[in-house]
């Protein structure tokens, strides 16, 4: 096993390297996770995120505030244009809403009463111009003798509809922690093919040397042994840094283990490494320029999971961006993600496609080899 | 001045004939924007889609429903419900009884409760139908897109204008005699150093300034995405963007002597977290930053670049950009004197 404590003596050296990368990603992953917004089971409105800058404050501009609070959550704003776009442009409000000094007696005339800032392209936007638009109809329904009747209007608002939510398959109860595991382990496709391409790169280098090279062929290993050997140094070290991620998810969430499938996600996440790890056995049998190793490690990893739905949900991207995803193990590994997993069988068309590009890389990693010892 | 001249033509043919560096500057940021746009189009291009409603033929509701402009109404049978409602064809169903069927939350589902609800309240109000004018619009639009998702090109940008980081680690392993051939060569030279070093600084800087360029020309011309609409202080944000990624470059050079293979490492780790913080890979991350660390994103440079260009540029504000240019040439100058400090009277008993 003379390669083999070779090359983990290697990795050892460069521990230090290694994991620091294995380190920022892992942080990576948990700010990723933390930043995703919890859903319930049972229906619940959708409420929006609105600021309301009141320089009226009127009898009637105030109960336009208390129903829109009612129905939307209210963040904080402040009377500034460039603040207000912001906020919009960034997703932080859906809309900013300003009530004109005069705003009684524009609401009378019919006129254009209120300044409303909201992108015109979103449905949220058409949901919170219906909520004022129906509130000021109703108002001026009721508008008589000079007077507007306020509590009728806010009696007739009481009234609600029932909405049914039809039974759904799923399984998984807590959406939030479901959603927290989902977009952790989805994460660490990116980091797992980007951090096993770079940091197995770099322990590699160290065999690429020409002298190196030529003593190694002469010497009395198979090449079989040889190759047997370095794959097992790589698989020690991808299991380590593979290991590090699922505990890492156990640390953080140990307590909701039960809420969730985690055999799926350890599963897959297993079958996944496996399968990126005969990628880069294959990348380091194409090549040992450490500039190519870097920048596959970088635009491989990116670019898949970018295409793959890592950082863009699936549903959100294009079909020819899907079909084009497909050609990576990485679309299959986020499928099982996303999907409801009752039993293996499920998901087993996805896992073995993963073991599919696992068995051609690592084919293909053994051809390269041969092709160059021959050379 | 003669000298300095001479040095860049060197080292800029050294740099531009280096595999790593036409990758990193050129092709990479290239490639980058395609997956972007490719993953990115059809969100970009969203527009408003109207909401599908269901509904069976007896519905006494119908009529008023078909006079909404933004829902869809489908007639379908009991049994059929379940189905659409689970291949999405319908967002919800209205029963006769103005009851609802939905499958999940969400805001299409939120308004067609809401649009049932004003019809029974309507009756609850109990007004002459001539009282309600439908036509009368209270509100005045103001327009703002909501486009978090191109602060992911923004990011892209910010980034690779600090990847002159590459070209600063290779020119300071060129003047070090205990890590480059030429180095020793150099270091037995009547040659000044820091001529050098400023020579490799000012081909750092221009050549990854002409990589840039080719990136905002393909994403405006190929991609046909419009970034930048006001030029004077985009360029000003990039040149010192630049200017720190030499910088960064230099002083992670100069600051161990760990292999170039290691740095190159280290390199993309930083620029990528830092662009990870800044929302290239997810611009929520951005937001959730904003909202619970402000802090974060005014000190981290790469944030500083992504941010002031998307406000110049889709906002049209520029308040924050004095503060942004002032905190960048304060990292400049602190990395430079630092890594000055590390390479200043370096003798060598043996190499």
């Amino acid at each position: 096993m003379t390669v083999f404590k070779h090359f983990i003596k290697i990795a050892l050296r460069n521990k230090g390297v290694i994991l620091s990368y294995t380190i920022i990603f892992l942080i990576l992953s948990i700010l990723n996770g933390s930043g995703n917004v919890q859903r319930e089971s049972n229906f619940i409105e959708t409420r929006l995120d609105i600021g309301i800058i009141d320089n009226s404050n009127s009898e009637l501009s105030n109960s336009l505030k208390d129903y829109l609070k009612e129905k939307n959550n209210i963040i904080d704003t402040k009377l500034d244009e460039e603040y207000i776009k912001e906020q919009i442009f960034l997703g932080i409000a859906d809309a900013i809403i300003i009530i004109p000094e005069d705003f009684d007696e524009k609401v009378i005339n019919k006129e254009n009463s209120i300044q409303i800032y909201n992108d015109d392209r979103k449905t949220e936007s058409l949901q919170i111009e219906n909520q004022i638009n129906k509130f000021l109809t109703f108002i001026n329904a009721t508008y008589e003798n000079g007077e507007y009747d306020l509590k009728d209007v806010k009696l007739a608002l009481d009234k609600k509809t029932e909405v049914e939510l039809v039974e759904s398959d799923n399984k998984e109860n807590n959406r939030g922690v479901v959603d927290w595991f989902k977009y952790y382990y989805n994460f660490t496709s990116y980091v797992i093919m980007a951090i096993y391409i770079a940091a197995i790169g770099l322990v590699m280098t160290d065999f690429t040397d020409e002298n190196i090279g030529s003593r190694m062929k002469i010497s009395s290993k198979k090449f079989l042994q040889f190759n047997k050997e370095i794959y097992l140094g790589q698989l020690t070290v991808a299991g380590m840094i593979t290991l590090i991620f699922i505990l890492g998810s156990i640390v953080l969430k140990g307590k909701y283990i039960g809420e969730v499938n985690f055999e799926k996600y350890v599963i897959n996440v297993v079958v996944f490494s496996f399968s990126i790890l005969c990628l880069t056995f294959l990348i380091n049998n194409i090549t040992r320029n450490k500039f190519i190793i870097n920048a596959m490690s970088t635009v491989l990893s990116l670019g898949t999971s970018f295409m793959s739905g890592v950082m863009v949900p699936q549903e959100v991207l294009g079909e020819n961006v899907l079909k084009i995803a497909k050609f990576f193990p990485t679309y299959y590994f986020v499928k099982i993600n996303e999907m409801t997993v009752n039993s293996f069988l499920d998901m087993k068309y996805e896992i073995s496609m993963q073991l599919l590009f696992a068995i051609v890389f690592l084919l293909m990693g053994l051809y390269f080899n041969k092709v160059k010892q021959k050379a | 001045m003669k000298n300095i001249f001479r040095n860049c033509i060197y080292q800029g043919k050294n740099l531009f004939r280096d595999f790593g560096f036409s990758f990193w500057s050129l092709i990479y940021p290239l490639i980058m924007a395609i997956f972007f746009y490719t993953a990115l189009s059809e969100v970009l291009n969203s527009e408003l889609e109207n909401i599908n409603v269901g509904v069976d033929s007896e519905n006494p509701i119908v009529y008023i429903l078909e006079e909404i402009d933004f829902l869809n109404i489908h007639e379908i049978t009991q049994d059929e419900i379940v189905k659409k409602l689970d291949n999405e064809e319908i967002d919800g169903f209205i029963d006769r009884d103005l009851n609802i069927k939905v499958k999940e939350s969400g805001i299409n589902q939120t308004i067609i409760k809401e649009v049932v609800e004003q019809i029974k309240q309507m009756e609850k109000l109990n007004r002459p139908i001539e009282n309600y004018d439908f036509e009368a619009d209270y509100i005045l639009d103001r327009n703002q897109k909501a486009n978090s998702l191109v602060i992911i090109f923004y990011s892209l940008i910010a980034m690779v204008s600090t990847y002159g980081i590459f070209a600063g680690i290779e020119t300071v392993s060129l003047i070090q005699a205990n890590l480059s051939n030429i180095g020793e060569r150099l270091n037995i030279t009547p040659l000044r150093k820091s001529k050098f070093l400023l020579a490799g600084v000012i081909v750092a800087l221009f050549l990854n300034l002409f990589a840039n360029g080719i990136l905002i020309i393909f994403i405006k011309y190929a991609l046909k995405i419009n970034l930048f609409n006001e030029i004077k202080y985009s360029a000003i944000l990039l040149i010192m963007g630049n200017l720190f990624g030499v910088a960064l470059g230099v002083f992670i050079g100069a600051s161990n002597k760990k292999s170039s293979n290691v740095k190159t490492l280290i390199a993309i780790a930083i620029t990528l977290a830092l662009s990870f913080l800044s929302g290239m890979m997810n611009p929520e991350i951005k937001v959730m930053i904003d909202e619970n660390a402000p802090i974060l994103s005014r000190i981290n440079p790469i944030s500083i670049i992504t941010n002031n260009l998307y406000r110049i540029n889709l906002l049209e504000s520029t308040k924050s950009v004095g503060e942004g240019i002032l905190i960048l040439s304060i990292y400049c100058i602190v990395l430079i004197f630092t890594s000055y400090i590390f390479l200043r009277r370096k003798n060598y008993d043996s190499i």
